[in-house]
């Protein structure tokens, strides 16, 4: 009897939903990049002085690619490819783990594994599966292309390349699944492994050789090293290269047959790297509720403190290009555009010189990623309640005020520190850029200005799991999505300025107007201390809600 | 004698089901209190009520004579708890989490002794508390929440189904272990369907049913209520003479046997009588407890609200 098709259909409908999600998100993406090229960079005089600006500088190259000349679908592939890759490579390992470690953990594989399915069926169904979607997102990707005019070779071709890089990254994740007793270590590798080839490939476009025309370069000897950087190699749109898609579909195939190798010859539950044994005793910082919430979440806030002060670093660093690109005389226009864009993020009204209003317009971005972190920390206290860990918590002589601050603690530190390691990253990015002084004490400002509405979302957040504990971690999330939309990008969308004025990033003071007005800062903070407050104290009457 | 967990009338209700409608259970010091009941009963709904987890809809709870929810804290410092269902923390080894719930309850003062109790403990249940949590089984979480409420001393032990993921030889260890508190004068309130473990361990037992208490008292009041089963040799005597065996039931002759069931009370006349019948091979059965809650729980099958309880635990 042949398991495959019935193994390779349940993986299609477990994953329905999220399939949906990540294609809708990939071409979503696509028509963004593709509209905001033509809109932003239209003729190719614009897109031209762009590309001599950024070659100058390695920062914007190591978070786009290498130029390809002026040609706008080539302009669309030297910004969006990389993180594209990026995407697709964490989509297929995140797939590839979730249907092979996962389901073991979980004690699924047992079950398939004692029906005549197998060892290896699933497994190759799992490897199908990531093919399937790794061809659907390419299709998506060109035929997008092609919609928007995109010449028909060339659209294939970039298509091609997206899908062999996710073939790459899906046999990464298979390999990743043996290697890990779990599948969060797995996820972990997997994920570490995926940014290692996007950091690769910023190294080796940030090191590129500008070619003679100056509108083009190619990427260094570093870029060779990873699946993103074979995916730009195929330059689908000038070199058209089709030989670096061997590389990738040949690394997928590789790591795919040493992954069916592993199965087939190691016990279920084992892994070839042996799980740790954990600690005998506790350290003496796992005593109470405190400790016990940053044991938990440690590892996520050191992840978001980091992306914090890497998005301040690479923020500080790249103010003053963006600063020269106005000031050129051809790249008045393209300036604008910039210039308009980032006033909107900063907030309403907000007015100032052009190099402040970047700051600002991309310190409400960490301020985004602060929330996330806090947020995080307050829906942690709901799935320890589901979870049954904060029953026996609670049995302890420990209050539910005691309980329950402590994720509220832990979320406001994180909040904080994300925003001054944010603060901290601009000011070494900042660091022989002329008036660094000034500077510096404009992005200080903007980091403490973002933590109100910070705190306001956390506890919103915190309130939310207070009254409707069941349904706290989709609306609690749903509540900050809907603050960063309205508050952050409302300005883009156009929004009415009521709307806008929901959500408490729309509050945040204008750090670059003439006098700071901290008014509503203070009013925030006292809203959030309310509210909060309100919160522990709902949390202290209501019942423990298990399960579900 | 002082009660150390009262109830009267008890009642939790969540949305229209009501898991408990007026539980009465009262359990005095020094004794083990088994707490009986199917899956569904309400037991975990009691338990989490007197632990203040959950307030009461309606009744009366005490605990030491103060109320569970409003003075939870203060209680807790003199409970130890094993949850029916032990989650653990994914990322902590079980050593962890057997310091940390001890810490917790603020039962580390005499470090030397703890460790040499938590030593003792991991011995004597065999466990190995180097691994994560996420890779225990059933059975070995259950290990890391008695190791840590056996490991430092409480006036009341709280335990929900505890050796329901234990291998019969674990429910000796545990069963010698609770024996060992004993001693020292604690209270012990035992949730089980499981009767071997409540018929070794317990002084009395209450056995609830569809969140009511059904039955109360010590194992031979109970035993009480039950018939003991009674067969002899039936040849050459004459059928007659069995209609006069006082407090008979369910008579049946089967073969050359003869079997019923008699009242636990009215054994010493129906001995007499089966003396004057001249009856041979006699074979008594003494009442096990296993009858008693059978018939409770043939009863709950007739029970319609039953179904309406699944899923509230």
């Amino acid at each position: 009897m042949n398991t495959l098709p019935t193994l390779l259909l349940a993986r299609f409908r477990r994953d329905r939903v999220q399939i949906i999600v990540w294609l809708a998100l990939f071409a979503l993406l696509e028509v963004v990049g593709h509209t905001a090229v033509t809109e932003t960079y239209g003729d190719e005089a614009e897109r031209a002085s762009v590309i001599r600006l950024v070659i100058m500088s390695p920062a914007i190259l190591m978070l786009r690619g290498t130029p390809q000349g002026t040609d706008a679908d080539a302009f669309q592939f030297f910004l969006l490819f990389g993180f594209l890759g990026l995407m697709i490579g964490l989509m297929m390992t995140f797939l590839a783990v979730r249907h092979t470690r996962g389901d073991e953990e979980a004690g699924r594989a047992e079950l398939v594994g004692s029906t005549p399915a197998g060892r290896i069926a699933p497994l190759l169904a799992t490897a199908l599966e990531g093919i399937i979607l790794s061809v659907l997102v390419g299709a998506i990707m060109g035929g997008v292309a092609f919609a928007f005019g995109a010449d028909a070779s060339g659209a294939l071709l970039y298509g091609a390349a997206m899908s062999a890089v996710g073939i790459a990254y899906l046999g990464v994740g298979l390999a990743c699944a043996q290697l890990m007793r779990t599948s969060r270590g797995a996820n972990g590798l997997a994920a570490a492994i995926v940014t290692l080839g996007y950091a690769l490939r910023a190294m080796g476009d940030a090191t590129g050789t500008v070619q003679p025309d100056g509108l083009s370069m190619e990427a260094g000897w570093w870029s060779w090293l990873s699946p993103i950087g074979w995916g730009q190699a195929v330059a689908p749109y000038t070199h058209q290269l089709v030989w670096p898609l061997a590389l990738c579909i040949g690394l997928g195939a590789v790591l795919f047959a040493a992954s069916a190798w592993l199965q087939s010859h190691r016990d279920l539950d084992s892994s070839i790297v042996p799980e740790r044994a954990g600690r005998l005793h506790a350290p003496l910082s796992l005593s109470g509720p405190i400790g016990l919430v940053w044991r938990t979440l440690r590892n996520p806030v050191i992840g978001w403190v980091i992306g914090g002060a890497l998005f301040g670093l690479v923020l500080g660093a790249v103010g003053q290009t963006v600063v020269d690109l106005v000031n050129t005389p051809d790249g008045e226009e393209a300036g604008q555009a910039i210039s308009d864009t980032l006033a909107s993020l900063a907030g309403p009204n907000a007015e100032g010189g052009l190099i402040d209003l970047f700051t600002t317009g991309l310190f409400g971005l960490v301020g985004v990623l602060a929330a996330v972190g806090g947020v995080q920390a307050v829906m942690r206290a709901r799935q320890d309640e589901a979870g049954g860990t904060a029953e026996l918590v609670l049995a302890a002589p420990v209050s539910r005020f005691r309980w329950f601050s402590a994720y509220l603690l832990i979320g406001v530190v994180s909040v904080a520190a994300v925003l001054a390691f944010a603060v901290l990253g601009a000011f070494v990015g900042l660091i022989g850029s002329p008036d660094a002084g000034e500077r510096m004490s404009t992005v200080a400002e903007a980091g403490l200005a973002q933590l109100p509405a910070c705190l306001v979302i956390v506890a919103v957040a915190a309130l939310v799991f207070a009254l409707v504990p069941r349904a706290s971690i989709a609306l609690g999330w749903a509540v900050l999505l809907v603050a960063i939309v309205l508050g952050q990008f409302g300005g883009l969308f156009g929004f009415p300025e009521w709307l806008r004025d929901v959500s408490p990033f729309s509050h945040t003071p204008i750090v670059t107007a003439e006098t700071i007005d901290w008014t509503a800062a203070w009013v925030m903070t006292g809203i959030a201390v309310v509210v909060a407050a309100g919160a522990t104290a709902l949390v202290r009457r209501r019942d423990l809600a298990l399960g579900g | 004698m002082n009660t150390v967990i009262e109830t009267r009338g008890l009642e939790k209700h969540f949305g229209r089901v009501r898991a408990l409608d007026g539980l009465d259970l009262s359990v005095e010091a020094g004794e083990v209190h088994g707490f009986l009941g199917p899956n569904g009963a309400g037991k975990s709904t009691t338990i989490r009520v007197l632990l203040g987890l959950i307030r009461a809809s309606g009744g009366n709870a005490t605990l030491f004579g103060r109320d569970p929810w409003r003075d939870a804290v203060e209680l807790h410092r003199r409970i130890a708890y094993v949850p029916g269902d032990v989650n653990l923390w994914s990322n902590l080894s079980g050593g962890e989490s057997i310091d940390l719930l001890t810490r917790l309850r603020g039962g580390t003062t005499d470090k030397r002794a703890y460790a040499a109790r938590r030593e003792h403990l991991a011995e004597v249940f065999q466990f190995d508390p180097s691994k994560k949590g996420r890779t225990y089984s059933k059975g070995n979480r259950q290990k890391v929440a008695l190791i840590a409420a056996l490991a430092t001393p409480a006036d009341l032990y709280i335990l929900d189904e505890p050796t329901s993921g234990l291998d019969p030889l674990m429910e000796a260890v545990f069963r010698q272990e609770i024996a060992a508190l004993l001693g020292d004068g604690a209270t012990v309130l035992l949730s089980s369907h499981i009767l071997s473990e409540v018929e070794h361990l317990c002084d009395r037992v209450s056995i609830i049913r569809a969140g009511r208490t059904v039955e109360t008292g010590t194992l031979a009041e109970l035993r009480h209520l039950t018939r003991t089963e009674i067969s002899f040799a039936g040849e050459g005597l004459d059928p007659a003479g069995f209609a006069a065996i006082p407090g008979a039931h369910d008579l049946v002759v089967d073969g050359a046997r003869v079997r019923f069931t008699a009242d636990s009370d009215a054994m010493p006349e129906v001995l007499a009588t089966l003396g004057r019948l001249r009856a041979t091979g006699v074979t008594v059965n003494p009442p096990s407890l296993e009858e008693l809650f059978m018939r409770h729980y043939h009863d709950e099958l007739d029970e319609p609200a039953r179904s309406s309880l699944e899923g509230v635990r």
